[in-house]
């Protein structure tokens, strides 16, 4: 599938050029080419007029591009000296002069006013300092370009004024700032010029001062409507989901949900929107007791379903059958497993007949579930969760990847599941998503639901 | 006293220079469980060279010739061709025994005899590997801690990706990583026949790769620290030759599981606290 | 990648490492090879000797599968193997007037229970005490051997002569023989058994299922509400009962008592046959009864030249090498569709 389709874009130094779009809509792809992490297909690169071949990310820092992923490549268990060292290190011959290596780094934080924890464990430093230590290995080769990619996913908010702060701070001197960002709200007070994508394709480039927030958020995500409340259906009035004060830690035992309160009644489709990385996986396998809670109570009228958000991580076991894969959910059912035995004709039987309801294209079932595509091996997830006819059912970013119509597929098995009486906690960061298929939609912020009432907040941050 | 301190240093010293050597490779994100087959086969080149030239040294340097084909083997599956390093290190050992015993055979007969090898020289009980075991400790862990290829190797153990990211080849920092715990293993095995035992006879190493791997995780991955659990165990394993002197009420096997049972105890409790490198055994792909 | 093409190329890589195995060591390949072949099936006796060497080979590589089809690398074989003749041992010393019959299968199951608690303490200490099995049970192997030792010197030796043996079990609480001619028990069918039992149990049970499943991905396995940790603890135990029932087999089988070479490293040379059986426990039965063979076919070889009966190390480890090296080229050869998704 082509992430990005072919795209001509001008960036010019001295200002901050933010790239806007939903999740797919090919932003992280377009900086990827520019950091020489991707090769593009077609298509070539001009650094200051000089057409170049970015091989490595190391080709890009050379031509002065230097770019802060938002998954941090950080050592956890190095000190915040030695990070910066690895980073800064041009060879491995001769001793660890750790003091000259970071020295141009150092520099960079005192300028920025910056203290930096440098004797510190970095796994044990807040997200915030973690990210300013990226940014420093790449402020610390003084880039002409510097790329950050959802920069202010992770942030609290005076964080984020902090990292404002100092990208204005780069632009004064002359830098390129390339923003990747999907809140809206954020850029307006920051960036110069903006670009957007949806789905692969360049919609618009403007200068800020010429278009307003409204305008970009249309080319964003189409037609808005005034309010985003969700369809507004009531389910069947018993609550078939009851959540009360939970909280979780997230894999790095940092706070990643933060007391939450959730009802959910039979029928009813609640869409949980927000940035990722904001807690909601760690919600929602707290929901399906995956994750342990710190505190709370969950009770819930029946079998949870659980949709994970990466099939191939969590959903599937690649190596084995189809077959197999869809007997994973199908563990507690009687007609398919009595005793502790597991009955191979009825699993066939009933493996067929889910591949025929939700028209998966496979071989054979005895195929290893490596060997199908993405949109099928989600349909397996999705059908074995469905299948249970649970009483709940949580879904991440269910058609996250799929073509149109496998997602169209896809939601109409939800919206019946729905209707058949199943509460469902629909989490997504596709605001068209939520907006087709939820009846109520809240918004994830930093750990805690939001209730998400106009255009503006579900666009990211306080209106 | 002292002798009986000197007489540990000295069973030690092979256990230790194992383990620093398999520290290294370790923090480089790869676990040698073929070292034990690595020593027993640098045993019994060095003891043979030894015999046929009347020179140690040169049996050291033959039983450093010898890991050459092991080390492409052993890593070119794991490295290369990201198979399971605990998986390819079995099958080392297994092949080490096969080829030094039949060697054995075949040169001394089916039961053996018992073989005299030169020695490396002692002063005061002492042989230069001793002193080198000793010197290892320091030196490796500078070159660990406190240089350039130390920083990037432990990374490569940490977080490869990282490794990636700042421009270096994971798969060379792990080839040569395993490169110095091969060299490790051959002075260890070599100082086993050549040093400590003056002869070679057949499993010769009896555990003691296996041990030194164990060890490294009781010694935290830090070489000072492996130090001290290899005269642990080492110290563990002497008391039996205190049993023969004086008898006491507790049996004489106890004596022998002593080392394990010590090194399985320390494990237990150090336990949860202590970290493995986290990308620990895990292949690397590069491929991304 | 069709499975029969998989069984040639296997099979054809196991005849090459055992041809170029001879002849680096000077051993001349034809009449090596019909020594092999005679020793191993050349007459009944050696039909026999194939056979009695392949029981604990089986048993203990069914063990292996196991537990590492659920990703623990239990090394530890050895020390299940020797605890399951101890534990059996023990139990003839403390009720030595049981009737016979009744005898010989107590022994069988109190040795598969003293394996299985033996391996389900490494399972423990791996989770939680994060002592990795792949150490704890390697040092638990040593700990047995001495353990074994220990008991044959003291509290297990045999009361009338003295060696360093335990008693010796009557005749009637042995495995049957088939003849008297051959030391061929009925180990051998009890080994097969389990081998389509435990077949049965990790393809077409639930627990069996989980413990696959585990293995694969125990992401996948917690997100479905399945606890990797009682899985694996559970492969352990199951791992371990085996070796130890091997280890029970090989002692109302062969010699009636321990000594303190009561193993020959059966548990140490499971681990091969169950990597070139694929860990799969059907594939398990041609690879034992390859190596039971080939141990046989060596034992008889050693008799003419020196240095035989040791080949069958190098000649196990050089497979599985090469078996590493082409399931390499297998997974090359497996078409892959990668998801369409740009992963960000």
């Amino acid at each position: 599938m082509l992430a990005l389709a072919p795209l001509d874009e001008e960036f010019f130094g001295g200002t901050i050029h933010a790239v806007l779009g939903e999740n797919g809509a090919g932003k992280s792809t377009l900086m990827n080419l520019l950091a020489g992490i991707l090769p593009p297909d077609s298509g070539e690169i001009l650094v200051r007029g000089t057409p170049c071949r970015l091989q490595s990310p190391r080709d890009a820092l050379g031509q002065g591009i230097g770019m802060v992923h938002q998954h941090f490549m950080l050592v956890p268990a190095f000190s915040v000296r030695e990070n910066l060292a690895l980073a800064q290190t041009p060879d491995r011959r001769g001793g660890l002069d750790e003091a000259k290596l970071i020295q141009s780094a150092v520099d960079v934080a005192a300028e920025l006013g910056w203290e930096v924890p440098l004797d510190a464990r970095t796994e044990d430093q807040p997200v915030g300092v973690r990210q300013r230590i990226e940014i420093l290995k790449v402020l610390a080769s003084d880039p002409e370009i510097i790329i950050l990619d959802e920069p202010t996913a992770v942030l609290a908010p005076d964080e984020v004024d902090d990292l404002f702060r100092v990208l204005r701070q780069l632009k004064a001197r002359g830098k390129l700032v390339l923003l990747i960002a999907h809140k809206l709200s954020e850029i307006v007070a920051i960036a110069d010029r903006v670009t957007v994508l949806r789905r692969g394709v360049h919609i618009a480039t403007a200068n800020m001062a010429e278009t307003t927030a409204e305008e970009i958020a249309t080319w964003m995500v189409g037609e808005l409507p005034p309010q985003l409340a969700g369809k507004g259906g009531v389910g069947s009035g018993s609550v078939v989901l009851r959540a009360s004060g939970l909280r979780a830690r997230g894999d790095r035992g940092e706070e990643s949900v933060r007391g939450v309160d959730l009802e959910i009644s039979g029928g009813e489709i609640v869409g949980l929107g927000g940035v990722d990385g904001n807690g909601q996986v760690e919600l929602a396998e707290t929901l399906c007791r995956v994750r342990p809670l710190v505190a709370g109570q969950i009770e819930s009228g029946g079998t949870v379903a659980y949709v994970p958000q990466d099939r191939q991580v969590d959903g599937l076991a690649l190596g084995m059958s189809i077959e197999e894969n869809f007997l994973i959910g199908g563990l507690s059912n009687r007609d398919l497993v009595r005793l502790g035995v597991v009955r191979p004709r009825s699993v066939k039987a009933w493996a067929r007949r889910l591949v025929e309801t939700f028209r998966i294209k496979i071989g054979r079932l005895q195929d290893p579930a490596r060997s199908l595509s993405g949109g099928n091996q989600q349909k397996i997830v999705v059908s074995r969760a469905l299948d249970q006819s649970p009483a709940v059912l949580v879904a991440v970013n269910p058609t996250r990847g799929l073509d149109f119509a496998a997602t169209e597929f896809v939601h109409s098995r939800i919206v019946e599941a729905a209707e058949r009486g199943c509460g469902v906690a629909l989490f997504s960061t596709d605001l068209d998503e939520l907006r087709q298929l939820s009846d109520r939609i809240l918004f994830m912020s930093r750990g805690q639901l939001v209730e998400g009432e106009s255009a503006q907040s579900l666009l990211g941050g306080p209106a | 006293m002292i002798e009986s301190l000197i007489s540990v240093l000295l069973f030690t010293t092979p256990l230790a220079i194992a383990a620093v050597g398999e520290t290294v490779n370790q923090r480089a994100g790869q676990i040698n469980i073929g070292l034990e087959g690595m020593m027993l086969v640098a045993a019994y080149v060095a003891a043979i060279v030894a015999i046929e030239t009347g020179s140690p040294v040169l049996g050291i340097g033959a039983a450093i010739a010898a890991m050459i084909p092991l080390w492409l083997i052993q890593n070119f599956l794991t490295i290369q061709a990201g198979r399971d390093q605990v998986v390819v290190g079995t099958a080392l050992n297994l092949c080490a025994i096969g080829l030094t015993s039949t060697l054995y055979q075949m040169r001394f007969g089916q039961s053996g005899q018992l073989l005299s090898v030169p020695q490396l020289p002692r002063w005061g009980g002492i042989d230069g590997m001793v002193l080198f075991g000793l010197l290892l400790v320091p030196v490796l862990g500078w070159w660990l801690f406190r240089s350039r290829w130390g920083l990037v190797l432990r990374a490569a153990g940490e977080y490869p990706d990282s490794v990636r990211s700042s421009g270096f080849s994971v798969a060379r920092i792990r080839w040569e990583a395993a490169a110095v715990g091969a060299v490790m293993a051959a002075l260890a095995g070599a100082h086993l026949s050549i040093g400590v035992g003056g002869t070679f006879v057949q499993e010769m190493t009896s555990g003691r790769g296996f041990v030194a791997v164990a060890l490294v995780s009781f010694g935290r991955w830090r070489p000072a620290w492996v130090l001290a659990a290899c005269l642990l165990v080492g110290g563990a394993e002497f008391l039996k030759f205190y049993y023969q002197v004086r008898q006491t009420a507790l049996p004489y096997q106890l004596f022998l599981a002593l080392p394990y049972l010590v090194a399985l105890g320390v494990l237990v409790i150090v336990g949860k606290n202590s970290r493995a490198p986290a990308a620990l055994a895990q292949p690397f792909r590069s491929n991304q | 990648m069709n499975s029969v093409v998989r069984f040639v190329a296997v099979a054809l890589g196991l005849l090459l490492t055992l041809c170029l195995t001879l002849v680096i060591f000077g051993l001349p390949l034809g009449p090596s090879l019909s020594r092999i072949a005679t020793g191993a099936f050349g007459s009944e006796a050696g039909i026999a000797r194939s056979l009695v060497r392949m029981t604990p080979l089986l048993l203990a590589g069914l063990g292996m599968v196991l537990a590492w089809r659920a990703g623990m690398y239990n090394i530890g074989g050895e020390g299940q193997f020797i605890v399951g003749g101890l534990t059996g041992a023990t139990l003839y010393k403390l009720a030595p007037g049981l009737p016979p019959a009744l005898l010989g299968i107590s022994i069988l199951v109190v040795s598969a229970v003293g394996g299985a608690l033996y391996a389900a303490l490494a399972g423990w200490l791996q989770i939680s005490r994060g002592v990795q099995v792949v150490i704890s049970t390697i040092l638990l192997n040593f700990i047995a051997l001495h353990l074994l030792d220990y008991c044959v010197n003291g509290p297990l030796r045999e009361q009338a002569g003295q060696n360093p043996l335990t008693d010796r079990l009557p005749d009637l609480a042995m495995l049957a023989k088939f003849s008297v001619r051959t030391d061929l028990h009925a180990g051998i069918f009890l080994a097969i058994i389990t081998a389509l039992l435990v077949f049965g149990f990790l393809f077409f049970t639930s627990p069996g299922f989980k413990i696959r499943l585990v293995g694969e991905n125990q992401r996948a396995a917690r997100a479905n509400g399945i606890s990797p940790e009682r899985v694996q603890i559970l492969a352990m135990a199951l791992s371990g009962a085996l070796c130890g029932l091997a280890g029970g087999v090989e002692y109302t089988a062969l010699a009636g008592q321990l000594g303190r070479s009561f193993s020959e490293n059966w548990g140490f040379l499971a681990i091969p046959v169950a990597l070139l059986g694929g860990l799969h426990p059907l594939g398990l039965i041609p690879s034992s009864l390859y190596f039971g063979a080939l141990l046989a076919g060596t034992d008889y070889l050693s008799r003419f030249s020196v240095g035989g009966k040791s080949i069958i190390y190098l000649i196990q480890g050089a497979a599985v090498l090469v078996f590493m090296g082409l399931q390499r080229w297998f997974d090359q050869k497996q078409p892959v569709v990668l998801d369409e998704e740009a992963r960000t």
